[in-house]
């Protein structure tokens, strides 16, 4: 129950839209921000102050719902009499029926106006915009490049262009199967969606959304509503909505071999000499792969490659920096599949082995950690595997999971975006790591240039994923540096040193081409559309049904 | 859907395995080796979803009743770097599809190859690492 569980959080942050709410009309507020090419700059943390989540028209309270005023333009949402009807069956049923019940994604505009906060990043043909609600990210097109057809997405396709300073996106391609608000209030997938984002100062960002579907409304109408910048945030955090529904219920249950124990922990420290420890040999890398022709939207094959010449350049920003920005499809190596050298094994496919460090190919497990993994290989332990679950598959996994990933540098920051539906944002501006005690999926990174090398730190993880399906370990005290070295301007040499001196003698590193394409991300609806897990529970029940029956005779 | 369209079609499966590995899970916990299937229907539908795509066939029995497979295929993002489209795959479509049946004993199974009655195959994008190349 996501939002209920938001209700006491977004009524806490109306409270605090009253108390700022005199700040809002302060003369000295600065004027709009401006980017280098002389755009309204929309990066930054923010969220609005409403209850348009919970319902667009007017509404009284209920239980675990705050009372809220209408932001459509009318007051009323027009619908067609068939649609009105199964509006008002929607919303008896709404505790069954309301997708965001199951934690699936809230499609656009509805995840614009959740009582989460959401970070907007910056480029010239990119804007794209993270969530905190499940790691959800849109990316906004500034490029002019015609979105795919005959695809549809839970968070539809999003075309934006200029018009002054008010940035206006062209929102198609949903699917039917989200919802605007907790009301019941539906669409086909015919709908259309216009959203217009204009700065009126250098906090507030007026939105606006027109929403159009022949099929459910008798004309378009359009929803309005101020977006504030959160000053005090510096980043978006993370709340995980599956994991955590199924953490509260009992479905995803804890590793105490693996989980952060909580704040009371004593830190565990990783040894002093393990740094030095920590530098790679030279290696080499895979062959880059012929460029693939084609991309989204194409109606017939891909055309044969082209023969290449040499590999382009490195690119460069204006400060001189490695320009890494793409989309890029790692050759993960069969990485998801163990990160040693291995050969196919009925359904699991083989890999190359990636690990470059220790030079042998092996990870430097303890004797604990052996046993694990191999526990972890039986079939009825392959439900405990967090990404059979759809979560996000933490670092590094997420790199060679395998699924593309498009990387962005707005200013300040790198931004990696996975089309498995989850994002990284790096910071590069010095910022220290969260408090030892705020422990996350994905975990904090920070990062740095060191030549044209980017260095990324990443610590305070749960400790809750795995390196993959095979069950290889990595807990709470892992700290991983990567390393994105660009070699020419379609590809990067990924490098992730790992220390965790919970499951290992010592660090170890793997390495990975990621190869630049000219293609775009789709959506992963993984969770959406999971039907696996619950044959692997099966197998759980039953598995633990013998060994009960067992213990018991 | 045209001929051309459809020859396409093939022509581009055949090139999927490269990009196949997009397994979310382990398919050797899900799926038993020790329960090999080769079973011949009719698309009944195909489920267009991610990260893998299902391909339901209604199966005639011993006893001559309809059972309907569902088929675990690749993903359809794959398929639609591909040039497929979710109409590819008409109902009514006579299938062969080998591969392995589900764990926990439900009409559900991997596939690793799938083959029109004239014996062209139409690579489904499992990860699967005997599917044919």
């Amino acid at each position: 129950m996501p939002l209920r569980r938001a209700a006491s959080f977004a009524a806490w942050s109306l409270v605090a839209a009253l108390v700022a709410s005199g700040c809002s009309r302060n003369p000295s507020t600065p004027a709009v921000p401006r980017t280098a090419d002389g755009k309204p700059n929309l990066q930054g943390v923010w969220q609005v102050r409403n209850t348009a989540a919970f319902g667009l028209e007017d509404h009284v309270a209920r239980d675990g719902m705050p009372a809220g005023r209408s932001v459509i333009e009318g007051r009323t949402i027009p619908y067609l009499p068939e649609a009105a009807a199964q509006r008002l069956q929607n919303a008896a049923n709404q505790k069954t029926a309301d997708p965001l019940e199951k934690c699936y994604m809230p499609g656009v505009p509805r995840i614009m106006y959740m009582p989460f906060p959401f970070h907007i990043y910056q480029t010239p043909e990119h804007i794209a915009i993270t969530f905190e609600w499940s790691q959800v990210h849109r990316t906004i097109y500034t490029n002019g490049v015609p979105g795919p057809e005959g695809i549809e997405f839970w968070m539809g396709d999003s075309r934006g262009r200029w018009e002054g300073d008010t940035l206006v996106v062209n929102v198609t391609d949903h699917n039917d199967r989200t919802w605007l608000d907790t009301t019941g209030t539906f669409h086909s997938a015919a709908l259309h969606v216009v959203e217009r984002y204009t700065m009126t100062d250098a906090d507030t960002i007026q939105y606006e959304a027109t929403i159009e579907d022949p099929k459910v409304f008798s004309r378009p109408w359009k929803i309005s509503m101020p977006i504030y910048r959160h000053r005090d945030r510096d980043r978006i955090l993370e709340f995980q909505c599956q994991a955590e529904l199924e953490e509260a219920n009992g479905d995803f249950e804890r590793d105490p071999k693996t989980w952060y124990p909580g704040p009371s922990a004593k830190p565990v420290e990783i040894p002093a000499d393990w740094a030095s420890m920590s530098a790679p040999p030279s290696f080499d890398l895979p062959e880059a792969p012929a460029p693939a022709g084609g991309r989204p939207g194409q109606t017939a094959p891909p055309e044969p490659a082209k023969p290449s010449g040499p590999p382009p350049p490195i690119r460069r920003m204006a400060d001189g920096k490695p320009d890494l920005q793409g989309y890029y499809m790692p050759d993960g190596g069969g990485g998801n599949y163990g990160l040693g050298k291995h050969a196919q094994d009925f359904l699991t496919p083989g890999g190359r082995g990636i690990i470059v460090d220790p030079s042998d190919g092996t990870l430097p497990m303890q004797p604990w950690a052996q046993a694990e993994v191999a526990s972890r290989q039986h079939p009825e332990r392959g439900y405990d595997d967090p990404t059979a679950h759809c979560f996000v598959a933490g670092v590094p996994r997420s790199t060679y999971v395998p699924s593309p990933l498009q990387i962005l540098q707005p200013p300040g920051y790198l931004v990696i975006l996975h089309e498995r539906m989850s994002w990284r944002s790096i910071p590069l501006d010095g910022r220290p790591h969260l408090p030892d005690e705020m422990r996350l999926w994905q975990g904090d990174s920070v990062g740095r240039w060191d030549g044209d090398t980017l260095v990324v730190e990443t610590t305070n993880f749960n400790g809750k994923t795995w390196l993959n399906e095979v069950g290889e370990i990595v807990s709470h005290a892992q700290r991983v540096i990567e390393r994105f070295t660009p070699i020419n301007g379609d590809r990067i040499n990924y490098q992730a040193t790992v220390s965790d001196p919970l499951v290992y003698t010592r660090p170890w590193t793997i390495a990975l081409p990621l190869n630049r394409q000219k293609d775009e991300l789709l959506e992963v609806a993984c969770h959406e559309d999971n039907q696996d897990l619950q044959h692997m529970k099966d197998v759980r029940d039953a598995a633990r049904a013998k060994a009960r029956s067992n213990s018991t005779r | 859907m045209g001929r051309v369209r459809f020859t396409g079609l093939v022509a581009a499966l055949a090139g999927l395995m490269a990009m196949s590995a997009t397994a979310h899970h382990s398919f050797s916990a899900e799926y038993d080796s020790n329960k090999p299937l080769k079973l011949t229907g009719q698309v009944v539908e195909m489920k267009w979803s991610n990260p893998h795509a299902w391909i339901y066939l209604n199966v005639k029995g011993k006893d001559g009743k309809l059972v309907k497979w569902a088929w675990e295929t690749g993903g359809a993002n794959a398929l639609f770097r591909r040039g497929w489209r979710k109409e590819d795959l008409p109902a009514g479509t006579v299938l062969t599809v080998d591969g392995y049946q589900a764990r926990n004993g439900s009409m559900t199974a991997n596939a690793t190859s799938i083959t029109f009655p004239d014996g062209r195959r139409l690579f489904a994008g499992s990860s699967n690492p005997n599917a044919p190349k």
